[in-house]
């Protein structure tokens, strides 16, 4: 055995990369190929084991020799075991297996393998054909979904104003709080941003044509009409229509609203109504809000760039706005509410048996959530141009 | 009667364990070495600390005193692939990646460790599979569409990716049926003498306790009392009495005997 070390002799060593330190250093593996009677010595697992079939091939490339000795082999691995019953299968010899490494090539070579199964390849275009049906299907399912839960929210609160009992009044202030109360920061501080932003580029655009001054009417008709409510609405509906989702998906997925259920209690009305409810009362609220700290902020960023006193600012303000501006936008705050609440709850309780589920119905129902928003913002604005108001 | 390949090589050596939550002490100077190649049982009431001490013992979590050493040193101080390759953990759950399929889950540690080309990853995954007793095409579902049993196979199968020397389970056989987490043990039974893996299994099912497992970790009042089931019996201690002579512990003790002869 000591006259193992010829120039016939091979000396492998294991990858360095990521093999653990201090195991890769030594000869990992060794093939013998003198008297074309090839031998495996040292460690043979899995980082040895692609260099060992290679140096196993080369070996057998020249002799004809069809066994092969473990004797020398220290450490065997499944993986290894794996190469040997492979090799065993094409009829190589093993010999002088150690008596540790029996059991597990036993082990291994009794398992009845099958190769990994593959996925089923699909063209391209039949692909893309079924992908675009499914989309297509998926949409047309959604829309029914939202309209069918819309019915059933009107019909539990339907229910709830013949029978005054079932409003939960302790859980719509709560939402209230949640979801108007600790949001009012947040609220006033965009509204503020939105204005400054707004005012800037008024002031670039209309100062070369001497109308600088006209600035203070793009601002507060474009908050008062649009901005403060729209942007309290997207907040809201990032803020608490994914937190409906989310809330009562976790539901869903602990089995809570099957609990309910089975205590012949309504999810519509325990779940969803209140939600939406403490929704719709909050969002006007904010609105009015956002608009006062919009206004606030125009007056701030006139008195910087345009140098208007705030008396000055209310004056001019209140003869570029109307009533009606004010209105337009505060009317379309609950509308928006009922939108994000609906979304928000629907999408929960969609949610199925597993936690990623949760996930992927938050993120649907905040995309669909300020989609519906911004389509119903530009129909709004289509019928109010209608309508003259 | 099993007989097992078994030296008194310590593989995982933990001292004097002391883990706290706020002013709770869940252990108070646990002290418990894993010997190669044996199926050691960590046992105890439910909140005694076994799922505490099996992070501890991972190096998941790091005690509040004591230390524990892998192959005699410290597991914290431990390069993570040279862990990996150490150590493998069932967890309770599974813990699959959801957005991988089970062979993607079993190959992910190969891939990240080795430099295999896919196909031998792909030979070695199948391997896996089946020692895990799964069909080759299950390797193509994802997790949820798997059954509480073949998750905890595909989880074992993922474990034992890298061919640990210890492998920690944390509850194999909850939440199973009767017939499910019997082939659970023999398959623990199966991997410990044919790829001589040292197994520490936490767990309440006393039937696993009785039939697989060389010795038992008590865990009673933040102290670990181990030993062999044999002399656990003879224990005076009322909890430890208590456990293992419970109305439950009876059908375990006939499968014992089944299981080794005549006990």
């Amino acid at each position: 055995m000591d006259a193992m070390e010829t120039e016939s002799t091979r000396t492998l060593r294991a990858p360095m990369g990521l093999h653990p330190p201090g195991k890769s250093a030594a000869p990992a593996l060794v093939v013998d190929s003198r008297n074309g009677t090839p031998a495996l010595r040292g460690t043979l697992d899995i980082h040895t084991v692609t260099q060992a079939e290679r140096s196993l091939e080369q070996a057998w490339g020249k002799g004809k020799s069809r066994t092969l000795d473990l004797g020398g082999l220290d450490r065997l691995d499944t993986p290894g075991a794996l190469l040997l019953c492979a090799l065993r299968k094409e009829g190589v010899e093993l010999t002088g297996v150690r008596s540790e490494h029996q059991s597990l090539l036993d082990l291994i070579c009794g398992l009845d393998l099958a190769p990994l199964a593959k996925p089923k390849s699909v063209s391209r275009a039949r692909e893309l054909v079924t992908q675009l049906g499914k989309a297509a299907d998926e949409a047309w399912r959604d829309t029914i979904d939202v309209i069918a839960f819309v019915a059933r929210t009107a019909n539990a609160v339907v229910y709830m104003l013949v029978h005054p009992t079932a409003w939960r009044l302790p859980s719509i202030s709560r939402q209230i709080a949640e979801t108007g109360i600790e949001a009012l920061p947040i609220v006033g501080l965009l509204a503020v941003m939105i204005s400054v932003v707004i005012a800037y580029q008024g002031v670039a655009q209309l100062r070369p044509w001497g109308g600088e001054n006209l600035t203070i009417n793009l601002v507060a008709v474009s908050v008062l009409r649009e901005m403060g409510v729209l942007i309290t609405a997207i907040l809201i509906a990032g803020r608490s229509g994914s937190a409906f989702t989310a809330e009562i998906g976790v539901m869903k997925t602990r089995e809570e609203v099957d609990a309910l259920e089975v205590m012949g209690l309504d999810r519509m009305q325990l779940l969803v109504v209140p939600r939406i409810v403490g929704l719709v009362i909050t969002l006007p609220l904010l609105t009015f809000y956002a608009d006062m700290m919009g206004l606030a902020g125009g007056a701030l960023i006139s008195h910087v760039l345009l140098g208007v006193q705030p008396a000055q600012y209310l004056v001019h303000v209140r003869q570029a706005v109307d009533l009606s501006d004010f209105f337009v936008g505060l009317f379309k705050a609950p509308v928006f509410a009922f939108v994000i609440g609906v979304v928000g709850c629907m999408h929960g309780l969609r949610v199925g048996g597993s936690a990623e589920s949760v996930g992927r119905e938050t993120t649907r129902s905040v995309v669909k959530a300020i989609f519906l928003v911004i389509v119903l913002d530009a129909l709004f604005s289509i019928l109010f141009e209608k309508l003259g108001v | 009667m099993r007989e097992r390949a078994r030296s008194a090589d310590v593989v995982i050596s933990a001292r004097d364990i002391v883990n706290r939550f706020g002013r709770q002490a869940v252990h108070d100077g646990v002290s418990l070495d894993v010997m190669r190649g044996e199926i050691l049982g960590i046992a105890g009431g439910s909140g005694s600390g076994k799922s505490v001490l099996l992070k501890t013992l991972i190096g998941l979590r790091r005690p509040d005193a004591g230390t524990v050493l892998l192959n005699g040193t410290p597991i914290a101080e431990a390069a993570p692939a040279e862990r990996a390759s150490q150590i493998g953990v069932l967890f309770q759950q599974g813990a699959l990646f959801s957005s991988l399929s089970v062979a993607q889950n079993i190959m992910l540690p190969i891939r990240e460790h080795t430099d295999l080309p896919a196909p031998a990853q792909e030979r070695i995954a199948a391997m896996k599979l089946e020692l895990a007793g799964m069909p080759a095409d299950s390797g193509l579902k994802f997790p949820s569409q798997l059954s509480g049993g073949m998750v905890k196979r595909a989880a074992f199968a993922r474990a034992l990716a890298l061919d640990p020397m210890v492998l920690f389970l944390d509850e194999p056989t909850s939440d199973l049926d009767p017939l499910t987490a019997s082939g659970i043990d023999a398959m623990i039974g199966k991997l410990n003498e044919g790829l001589g893996v040292t197994f520490v299994i936490v767990t309440h099912d006393l039937t696993t306790l009785f039939t697989l497992c060389d010795r038992v970790a008590v865990l009673v009042d933040g102290k670990a009392t181990i030993d062999s089931l044999e002399r656990l019996l003879q224990s005076r201690e009322p909890w430890i009495h208590a456990f293992l002579h419970g109305p439950r512990a009876r059908g375990a003790m006939v499968a014992r005997r089944q299981a080794h002869g005549n006990g």
